[in-house]
């Protein structure tokens, strides 16, 4: 008769955790406060994927993030000259299934500087490396100086 | 309780599947191919029209059978595709062999649909603008079939790039292109 006992209250016991657990799974969730507000590390990648340049002229910047990005093996998919919007896709080879796309924008500052924002994605998850960010940078500035350099020349 | 190691080795790996693939740390980083690669795809025009280089670029694109999907003529851009079948003879032939020798568990999947697109930028080079260079990168994108490995069935749709390396379909390109302006097309 003790051992039927002890087992109606554990099979209670059972149901109350379960039905406890089933609870909290209809509970919905609330949004945290601070959804949707800066956090550092936003600001961090920020400051990494913008880069000021000395230039005049925004065509001829927006001319060099596509010759640049042609140099390292992108596809031109989108450009808008008007919002100086550049927006380019490559493979990852020699992985041919790995997608990495780039979204450069060119931003007048003021009439002699150039701001210039580019935000790479890796899969569908934005890349967070600075290494990344600085070898576009390089390949842009390699980019920038050889147009320079063909139109100071001739 | 001896499955216990199995069973975590298991959950593990299951984890690991999970896992987002991250990127490489040389990601964007400039490679020794690309004065090569730049060459191959590069020619320059001696014209102040970039307007009429991208207008016969255009053209001889739709020669070849490509639509054109996209153009900006304030930055001298057009990116122009054309969809055709895949079907190669020699894929067939291994995907046969592959089932004989697996006694028809791997039923390999083959290549059955790609996009031949082509992305074209003409460029100034100098204030005059009485050079112009025109850039254009050919690749495609290609689409399997289905299969089975084991009793796993294999979904079509799975796809993969490629970029065309080929230097002569470059050189027919510029060919036409220099021939349709009556220009010669000079190397870098």
């Amino acid at each position: 008769m003790k051992g039927g006992t002890m087992q109606t209250r554990r099979i209670w016991a059972v149901i109350v955790l379960a039905g406890g657990l089933s609870w909290h799974g209809c509970a919905a969730p609330e949004a945290p406060p601070d959804l949707l507000a800066p956090t550092d590390a936003q600001m961090k990648i920020r400051s990494l994927q913008i880069k000021t340049f000395d230039l005049t002229d925004r065509n001829a910047a927006i001319r060099g993030v596509i010759a640049s990005l042609q140099d390292l093996g992108f596809i031109i998919e989108r450009a808008n000259e008007s919002l100086g919007l550049v927006t380019a896709a490559r493979f990852a080879e020699p992985n041919y299934y790995d997608v990495l796309t780039i979204t450069v924008t060119v931003r007048q500052e003021t009439s002699e500087k150039m701001s210039i924002r580019a935000n790479a994605i890796y899969n569908n998850k934005p890349i967070e490396d600075p290494k990344v960010y600085q070898n576009f940078f390089a390949a842009l500035q390699r980019a920038l100086f050889f147009s320079q350099e063909s139109t100071s020349s001739s | 309780m001896p499955n216990v190691p199995c069973v975590l080795a298991l959950a593990f790996t299951s984890l690991l599947g999970c896992l987002p693939r991250t990127e490489p740390a040389d990601l964007l980083a400039l490679t020794p191919d690309i004065p090569a690669n730049r060459a191959m795809q590069t020619r320059m025009f001696d014209t102040p029209n970039e307007r009429e280089l991208l207008s016969a670029s255009a053209a001889v694109l739709q020669d070849l059978g490509f639509q054109i999907e996209e153009s900006q003529r304030d930055i001298g851009f057009l990116r122009a595709v054309k969809e055709r079948s895949a079907r190669e003879y020699g894929q067939y032939v291994r995907q046969a062999l592959v089932l004989i020798l697996s006694l028809g568990k791997i039923l390999q999947p083959v290549d059955l649909h790609q996009q031949i697109a082509a992305a074209l930028v003409t460029h100034p080079l100098n204030p005059e603008s009485t050079r112009q260079e025109v850039r254009i990168k050919f690749y495609r994108i290609v689409w399997k079939g289905d299969g089975q490995f084991d009793s796993q069935y294999i979904p079509p749709g799975e796809q993969y790039m490629e970029m065309i390396r080929d230097p002569d379909i470059y050189q027919q390109f510029f060919a036409k292109l220099s021939k349709a302006v009556f220009l010669e097309a000079h190397r870098i």
